[in-house]
């Protein structure tokens, strides 16, 4: 009887040391071996711009000195101290049906902490898109900054919009902003990039050639001083008419990588990477990135985010709802081999609730990839939620960066002086605000 | 009861418990990125959406004219329930038939609404001017309806029958042929 007691108190103290061993990870402090990459720790929250001008759509990027810019939309100033609620365009149907909005900017020099004064890019009146085609920054090797945004289209129509671009005057104002779509009311989603070679690379979605569906993949290449070096161009075809582009640069600019949203005649939309190796002038045909098998008639308004490491590898993440609903969420793949292939998708975070998620990523100087996306939480209401992938390929734990009262969307994310920094738009009934989170990296 | 089998017992009873929660902790440490998920996903509780043959989910809004309107104010006649946004494509493909709709609403004895969602009053005031849109809207602040109707995204079309029910759904673009074969479901359906 004995015996047999204490044979089974070796059975259970055996199974209680596997279940340990199991449990260690867990356990042991976050970052040691075999367990999950450390939490980050942000600090507390900023706002960015005049709460009572609702501002909106931040966008972040680091200048190469190390400042940290962020531009975003506020209600227009003139019209603000008009007394009025909501500025718009008239109704003629000449204008655009938007409010007015001023396009800002501002720098920090303690990373985020505080700000300079934020200074008006856009010149004229300017309905400026916002969203998922919201204002974009890019900076020079000098530090000089560059700005695109999207307008809608003469006759007020936003889906048949125009892309604007500036440029820093030096003097601390930007040059006046003119169109870079030569077919007019055919652009939007545009992104800017600084190439290594020396120029900006600018792409969008573009409807000129509107049938038949779907929309066309364009570029532009501008030089440092805001001269076009080239006129469009069309890169590729068949692309989801209304979500954000990716773009990331390698072998000094020769290679040039864009993802976007593909959709085919059956309308199953996935995501793909195109690769250019003569500096953007030709891309090869589009890899497929998952084929997560998305039908949908309609256009989801969240695009990919794309980021290269030290290493060449390619970091993708996305949305998709898959093939049901059960499959809905953010998504993440990683190519090892300059983008000819791509690792089965790994989900980040699945759909709480059907609702469209938004994501965007950044990849540090130690391979740390760094995921801010948007989930509802249990009440309903959308909130950003962030976690990292170690480049030993560890994962965080989920962290949940917003305390909206209404929603939180669309995070935007930089790195600047070892600090990561995540921005966002809340809005609550009709006001919105733009929110900053930093956090120091451990190096 | 010997002793021995005493201590036996209570020995097993705490390597039981001591079991019981080290599995926990291990399912809970092996179970990987998903379980912050899940456990969202738990939280969060059922919520059922809408399904033909079910009744249509409550809803309380504001028309741009700010006049405040629920399900309830609709029951009596059909309902055409229709999310969009201003500046979703397919949105805007298909607002002239929402449009054409609305015009022979009187006739077919039904109402349509649009609910505007991601939008704001001032690009939906403009909108409804530029395309000289007939039919009530009404803004779907921080997307209550539009998660209660459980949309991933614009267009989308709920076909209400007098008495609330849904009777057909249309997630996506809508054409002609689908409308008016929705709608004939709506206004077969017993008005009492």
């Amino acid at each position: 009887m004995k015996s047999f007691l204490f044979r089974k108190q070796r059975i259970w103290i055996y199974l209680a040391g596997v279940l340990l061993a199991a449990c260690s990870s867990d356990l042991a402090p976050r970052g040691e071996s075999g367990g999950r990459a450390e939490p980050v720790r942000f600090g507390t929250e900023i706002s960015l711009g005049k709460t009572q001008a609702n501002p909106a759509a931040p966008f972040l990027r680091a200048a190469p000195d190390g400042r940290l810019f962020a531009v975003w939309t506020e209600d227009a100033a003139h019209q603000q101290s008009a007394g009025l609620d909501h500025a718009s365009h008239n109704g003629s149907g000449k204008m655009a049906p938007s409010p007015l909005r001023d396009l800002l900017i501002a720098s920090s020099t303690d990373a985020g902490i505080t700000w300079s004064s934020a200074k008006r890019i856009n010149r004229s009146d300017e309905a400026i898109q916002a969203e998922e085609n919201g204002p974009k920054i890019a900076f020079s090797a000098d530090n000089r900054a560059y700005a695109v945004w999207s307008i809608p289209g003469e006759k007020g129509d936003k889906t048949r919009a125009n892309i604007r671009f500036a440029v820093d005057d030096r003097n601390g104002w930007f040059s006046v902003a003119h169109t870079l779509n030569e077919v007019k009311d055919a652009a939007r989603f545009p992104i800017i990039e600084f190439s290594p070679d020396g120029n900006l690379l600018i792409a969008w979605i573009d409807r000129r050639i509107d049938n038949p569906k779907p929309r066309q993949l364009y570029l532009m290449k501008i030089a440092a001083d805001g001269q076009a070096i080239t006129k469009n161009y069309p890169a590729g075809e068949g692309l989801c008419e209304c979500c954000k582009l990716g773009m990331a640069f390698a072998d000094g600019g020769k290679t040039v990588y864009l993802v976007d949203r593909q959709v085919n005649e059956k309308q199953i939309r996935n995501h793909v990477l195109r690769k250019s190796t003569d500096g953007g002038a030709s891309f090869g045909a589009p890899v497929e990135i998952s084929d997560d098998g998305w039908q949908v008639g309609s256009c989801p308004h969240s695009g990919p985010s794309l980021g290269r490491d030290s290493r060449g590898w390619l970091h993708v993440s996305w949305f998709t709802l898959g093939r049901s609903e059960n499959e809905a969420g953010i998504y993440y793949s990683v190519s090892k081999d300059g983008g000819k292939s791509f690792s089965p998708r790994k989900l980040v975070q699945a759909n709480t609730a059907p609702e469209v998620l938004y994501n965007n990523l950044t990849v540090g100087a130690d391979n740390t990839v760094y995921l801010a996306w948007t989930n509802l939480d249990p009440e309903n209401r959308a909130q950003i939620f962030f976690r990292t992938i170690g480049a030993d390929g560890r994962w965080s734990e989920i962290q949940q960066l917003s305390r909206a009262k209404g929603d939180a969307n669309r995070p935007t994310l930089t790195l600047s002086k070892n600090r990561l920094h995540v921005a966002w738009t809340e809005t609550d009934g009709e006001a919105s605000r733009a929110v900053l989170r930093s956090a120091a990296l451990s190096q | 009861m010997k002793i021995t089998t005493i201590v036996a017992n209570i020995g097993s009873s705490v390597y039981v418990s001591v079991f019981a929660l080290l599995l926990l902790c291990a399912s809970m440490n092996l179970a990987g990125p998903q379980a912050s998920a899940a456990q969202l996903l738990e939280q969060a509780g059922p919520r059922p959406g809408p399904a033909i043959g079910r009744a249509a989910v409550e809803f309380q809004l504001q028309t741009l004219e700010g006049k405040s309107i629920n399900l309830e104010s609709y029951r009596g006649r059909p309902l055409v329930l229709n999310f969009f946004a201003s500046w979703c494509d397919p949105c805007r493909d298909e607002m002239p038939l929402i449009n054409d709709l609305a015009a022979n609403s009187d006739k077919g004895n039904y109402r349509v609404l649009g609910v505007a969602v991601e939008d704001s009053r001032a690009a939906l005031d403009e909108y409804k001017k530029e395309a000289h849109l007939i039919f009530p809207m009404a803004l779907d602040l921080n997307n209550t309806v539009k998660r209660s109707y459980r949309i991933f995204g614009p267009p989308a079309t709920f076909f209400i029958d007098a008495q609330g029910v849904v009777r057909d759904m249309v997630l996506g673009p809508l054409t002609k042929e689908r409308a008016l074969d929705a709608l004939r479901k709506a206004e077969a359906a017993p008005k009492n």
